[in-house]
């Protein structure tokens, strides 16, 4: 998935907030505000130090869906400060064209089923930072938000583990551009 | 049962094997289904993928006092010794021991560590405890020597001891228990993988009694010298508030308790060399049940000043049980070992003996004096060599949302 999707599709979920907000103002006793669904057992890789300057890592949790219907993780929004300057992004793992597992980021984000829940895990689906600008020590924690595709939001805590796999070569889909080896 | 320990049919003990039967039929309903599984393979003559009761038996971690302590000796052990690494400060270790609590909360109750790459190894607890301690070292390097516990020191050097510094000392115990080897293999390396983010191994001692499955009910556990071993313990709460659970002053370590953990080598070639007699005399026990050299049943009382015909004491003066034995309630203590059998070294002798563990309130005052007197004069030593020697405060239990030794570093 390249950048100009991404970044619609923040776009497009930012307007779905104004949305909800407009009819929560507009017409509040008619309509119920929009469920925002839980998270659990949140942690995100440690990187105890930056590597080559190609540091990033992946954040994993169980997000539960109380409601009868989907609702995706559409993007999330690091809130540590000065861990990253870049935009977060919903990544899945995938079988490319060669075989290999790689990464790449979500097509309309990671579905938590109605009455469901869905586990990023390494391996699967994960919140992705790039670019760290400083080291994530085991045992720190990282806070970010979490965007839903019903315009909810929820701060979460991330608490880092150490880990040795979720090193997924990323693959931005058969561009040219090549794949990097990722640590996270 | 291991050696040194209660038996574990000892109803009037607030930490029976019953207690926990029922925590864990509450706290999980797991045991129900496993027995569930038990009676239909039997009924129907298959060998289905029943679960053994005992599989999801759970301790529960949070409580006053950590748990691996009073709770009855699992089949299967391993204490870990880690030494911090350089540099480390108050708040890293804080962040360790939420960590390292984690993980012992989700393990021991049948979860996964988070993240845990074998889940699947975590599902069957078999009692799995996990309880931690601190060395000398972890207060010094911290700054916190004022804040040791009474009594709390390094022991001092016996004549006996031939110490290896590979089996010694250490900043950091993590203790793990369980009667399934399985569960506790991969419960040591959950929690080593958090812990050397933070420190590095020391050493690494494991250890085993009977199988809770083919141990004789009601029997005292026997030692690698065949001895029973364990008879003199405190059970009932009252005997562990008195001689265990530290009180009083410092405060954070209210509900805490001492290890002294010794590597004592068991040269069983030299003792085969005695017939049954001569190794009874050694202690003052019989072999054959533990009963006192002058009673019948294990848990008479030692009558130490009869004599026989030629007017020699029944159990003699040299006996390790007369040595060890004491009137003064404030040199009594639970001792709780593992027997450990590394193989056999390369000139065919055994490597087997005791991982020693000893818990007390204070070390000085309750473990030093009887540890003199065994050393001043014990025939067992004949037999045994002190190898490896560490000694760690344990904190008090914690309660969900906390960590282990969080009245301490908080
Ligand atoms: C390899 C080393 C050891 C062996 C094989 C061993 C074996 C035994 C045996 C067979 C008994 C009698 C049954 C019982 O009450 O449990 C006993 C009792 C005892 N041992 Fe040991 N022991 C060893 C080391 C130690 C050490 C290092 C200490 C403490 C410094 C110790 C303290 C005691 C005490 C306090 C008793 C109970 C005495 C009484 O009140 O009757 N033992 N030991
Ligand atoms: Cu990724």
């Amino acid at each position: 998935m390249n950048t100009s999707t991404s970044v619609t599709k923040r776009g497009l979920s930012l307007v779905a907030v104004a949305i909800a907000a407009l009819a929560l103002v507009g017409c509040a006793p008619a309509v119920t505000a929009p469920v925002t669904p839980t998270a659990s057992d949140v942690w995100i890789k440690a990187v105890p130090e930056l590597m080559d300057g190609m540091a990033m890592t992946g954040v994993f949790m169980t997000l539960e869906n109380p409601t009868d219907e989907d609702i995706e993780l559409v993007g999330a929004t690091n809130t540590t400060e000065g861990l990253t300057e870049k935009p977060l992004e919903t990544h899945e793992v995938v079988k490319n064209a060669a075989g290999e597992m790689v990464m790449q980021e979500t097509e309309g984000g990671i579905v938590i089923p109605a009455q469901g829940s869905v586990t990023l895990k390494p391996g699967g689906y994960h919140v992705m930072y790039w670019d760290l600008l400083k080291p994530i020590p085991v045992g720190s924690t990282v806070t970010l938000t979490l965007e839903f595709s019903n315009g909810t939001t929820l701060d979460v805590e991330a608490v880092a583990r150490e880990i040795a796999n979720a090193n997924e070569t990323y693959d931005p889909e058969a561009d040219a551009e090549g794949s990097t080896e990722m640590n996270h | 049962m291991s050696p040194h320990t209660p038996p574990k049919t000892d109803d009037s003990s607030r930490v029976s094997r019953r207690g926990f039967l029922l925590t864990a039929g509450v706290a999980t309903g797991a045991l129900a289904v496993g027995a569930v599984g038990v009676t239909a393979a039997v009924n129907n003559g298959t060998t289905g993928p029943a679960v053994a009761p005992g599989a999801t038996e759970v301790v529960p971690f949070y409580g006053v006092h950590q748990a691996g302590i009073d709770t009855p000796p699992q089949s299967s052990g391993t204490f870990l010794g880690w030494t911090l690494k350089p540099g480390t400060d108050r708040e890293t270790v804080r962040r360790m021991m939420r960590l390292l609590t984690d993980d012992a909360a989700r393990l021991t109750q049948g979860e996964a560590a988070l993240p845990d790459n074998d889940p699947y190894l975590a599902t069957n607890p078999a009692r799995l405890t996990a309880t931690f301690g601190f060395g000398p070292g972890f207060f010094q390097k911290l700054g916190l020597s004022a804040e040791a516990p009474a009594g709390f020191a390094e022991l001092p050097a016996f004549s006996i001891d031939k110490l290896q510094p590979e089996y010694s000392g250490g900043d950091l115990l993590i203790q793990l228990g369980s009667d399934d080897p399985l569960t506790l293999s991969h419960a040591v390396r959950q929690l080593t993988r958090t812990a050397r983010s933070f420190a590095t191994v020391a050493w690494s001692q494991s250890g085993f009694t009977r199988d809770q499955g083919t141990a004789p009910a009601g029997q005292t556990g026997r030692n690698l010298f065949g001895q029973v071993d364990g008879t003199v313990n405190p059970r009932r709460a009252d005997e562990f508030a008195a001689q265990v659970w530290a009180t009083g002053s410092p405060s954070w370590f209210d509900g805490g308790t001492s290890m002294v953990l010794r590597r004592i080598e068991m040269n069983l070639d030299t003792w085969d060399k005695l017939d049954e007699g001569a190794k009874e005399l050694s202690v003052g026990r019989k072999l054959s049940n533990g009963a006192p050299l002058t009673g019948e049943n294990e848990f008479d009382a030692p009558d130490l000043a009869a004599k026989d015909a030629s007017g020699l004491h029944v159990i003699p003066t040299f006996a390790h049980m007369r040595r060890a034995k004491t009137d003064n309630p404030h040199e009594k203590f639970l001792r709780r070992p593992l027997n450990y059998d590394d193989g056999i070294h390369a000139d065919g002798r055994t490597n087997a003996g005791l991982l020693f563990a000893a818990y007390m309130a204070n070390i000085k005052t309750q473990y030093v004096p009887v540890q003199q007197r065994l050393s001043d004069l014990d025939l067992l030593n004949t037999w045994t060599t002190p190898i490896g020697s560490a000694v760690f405060a344990l904190p008090p239990g914690c309660q969900a949302g906390g960590y282990i030794g969080e009245g301490l570093l908080a």
